[in-house]
Order: C-alpha cells, then sequence, then structure tokens
C-alpha cells in the first residue's frame, strides 16, 4: 500500500455557506440599547405625569411659559433632518457614493437643534426658571436636559460617521455603523415627536 | 403518580385553600398608599393611577414591538430562503438532468 493510496480524495464540492442570521448582530444590539432607553425615559415621563396632573396649576404662575413656538419649530428641524439621512443610508446600501453626503447635514441640522435649545434654557434660567425652582422646573430639565444629552450623542456619532463616509469607510457590503447610527437617530427624533407635545403643549 | 409531583400538587393545593381563607377585601385593597393616603377625587391619586397605568403599559408595548418586528423578520427570512430554492430548481430544470456518476 502506497502513501498516495492512504491520502484522503480531494473534495470537489463547495463547502456550503453559513446561513446569514435573519437580524443581524448588530440590529440586534441597536434594539436592546433602544428598548433599554425607552424604559428609561418611561420612568422620567411617569415622574411628569405625576407633577403635571396632581399639580393644581401648570405651569405655575410665578414661572415663565416654555417657548413652544420657538421648540415647534426646532422640532421641525430636527425631522428635517430625517430625510437626508435616510437618502444617504439608502445610497450607502446601493452603493452610491455621492449621494452619502446626508449624513453631513444631518449632523449639521441635530447641531442647530441643540444649539437652540441651549439658547432656549440659557434664557428660562434667566427668566427664573430653575432646575430647584419648583416641581415644573425641576422635571422639565430632568426630562428634556435627557432627551438632549441624547440628542449629543446621536450627533457626535453621526458626526463619526460623516468622517469615516469621507475616509471610504462605508461601502454596499460594510454599512452596519452607518445603518445603526441612523436608527439610533431615528428613535432620538421619534421620542422628541413624543415629548414635545407633552412638555410644551399639554 | 412520583413522589415528587403528588408533594408539588400536596404544596399547591395547601397555598391554594390559604389564599382562599383570606379575607376577600384585603385582596381588592391593592397598595396601601393608594388606597388610604388618598381620596376618591384627590387629583394626586389620579396622577399616580395614570402614571402607573403608563408605566405598566410601556414594557409590554416595547416587548410586542420588539418580539413583532423579530417575527417578521424571521418569517422574511425564511420566505427569501424558499424563493431562492424555487430559483435554483429553476435553474436546474432548465440545464437539464443531472448525469448519474459511473
Amino acid at each position: 500500500m502506497t502513501a498516495e493510496s492512504l491520502t484522503m480524495p480531494r473534495r470537489l464540492t463547495p463547502v456550503p455557506a453559513a446561513p446569514e442570521p435573519a437580524v443581524s448582530n448588530t440590529r440586534l444590539a441597536i434594539v436592546i440599547v433602544i428598548t433599554a432607553e425607552t424604559m428609561l425615559f418611561t420612568g422620567l415621563i411617569g415622574m411628569y405625569l405625576v407633577f403635571r396632573l396632581s399639580a393644581p396649576e401648570w405651569p405655575p404662575p410665578d414661572l415663565p411659559r416654555l417657548p413652544a413656538t420657538v421648540a415647534a419649530l426646532n422640532t421641525l428641524v430636527l425631522f428635517a433632518s430625517l430625510v437626508p439621512l435616510t437618502r444617504a443610508l439608502t445610497a450607502v446600501r446601493r452603493g452610491d457614493v455621492a449621494g452619502r453626503r446626508g449624513v453631513h447635514l444631518a449632523a449639521a441640522l441635530g447641531t442647530i437643534f441643540l444649539a437652540v435649545q441651549g439658547a432656549e434654557w440659557v434664557r428660562l434660567l434667566r427668566h427664573g426658571l430653575t432646575p430647584g425652582s419648583s416641581n415644573y422646573g425641576g422635571a422639565f430639565y430632568l426630562l428634556i436636559g435627557c432627551h438632549a444629552m441624547h440628542v449629543l450623542v446621536a450627533v457626535l456619532w453621526l458626526a463619526t460617521v460623516a468622517v469615516l463616509t469621507e475616509r471610504g469607510y462605508f461601502s454596499a457590503r460594510r454599512y452596519a455603523g452607518f445603518e445603526m447610527s441612523t436608527i439610533y437617530w431615528y428613535f432620538v427624533c421619534g421620542l422628541w415627536g413624543f415629548l414635545f407635545p407633552l412638555v410644551y403643549l399639554y | 403518580m412520583r413522589p415528587a409531583a403528588s408533594r408539588l400538587l400536596l404544596v399547591l393545593a395547601a397555598l391554594l385553600a390559604s389564599a382562599l381563607l383570606l379575607p376577600g377585601h384585603v385582596l381588592a385593597q391593592g397598595c396601601a398608599m393608594c388606597g388610604t393616603a388618598f381620596n376618591h377625587d384627590d387629583p394626586v391619586a389620579r396622577a399616580f393611577n395614570w402614571s402607573v397605568l403608563f408605566l405598566i403599559a410601556m414594557p409590554y408595548t416595547v416587548f410586542a414591538l420588539a418580539a413583532g418586528w423579530l417575527f417578521l423578520a424571521h418569517r422574511r427570512r425564511s420566505g427569501r430562503r424558499r424563493a431562492d430554492v424555487i430559483v435554483l430548481r429553476r435553474t436546474q430544470a432548465a440545464d437539464g438532468p443531472e448525469e448519474s456518476p459511473p
């Protein structure tokens, strides 16, 4: 018996590729993060509802009213950022290089939202609405401030994605980071769509 | 019946019997703070009621949304796999029958 006859025959059929999961790990991770964030905001909104519904007069008569008009315009700015970002994600998935710049615009609009909100906060603080002034001020700054922190994180994430896009990091086969930042931005905008009418209009 | 299973049944029956012996109004009283500290028309009690309802509803809503999304993703995925198999069979049929090994 020769050594050649003992060797295993060469495998001619290709090894089948492992089946792709229905939900990728990155998508599952961002869903878990968003679920946890939703529960955090559920607790804060529950706190706000207790103060809001138990107060005989809301807002208290000696404290300034919230700037609903400016906040409404700011809401439009925030929601407008969804359009270029969605187009940019579609362009990345298709492998279209030119259409990816929407993420820059979305990050810029998010920065404008934060800047306007910061300016309004400074104005409110000067008019006497501080976190320690009443339950009204405390609940407002805690709830809206927590959302603003999330917007800040999302804007920083979008800015990072914009830099990586400029360097050609994303492609039609590799766009998980881009998609995750977009989903997180959707969450931040959707949350504001709930918080704005609750805090500013109700 | 095995002795472990009969013991478990006995414990459950004892728990059920002890629960039935408790007065009914104690079971229906609920939280001591909400039940006794506030009046019926107290706005604070109303605020707590709405807040508790919201806090109860949200986990179920979030869980249902996430589970529904996962279910749809799996269904879409299995439908895509079936479509791939049909395309492969049609391609094989168009190429002709496979040659049998000698």
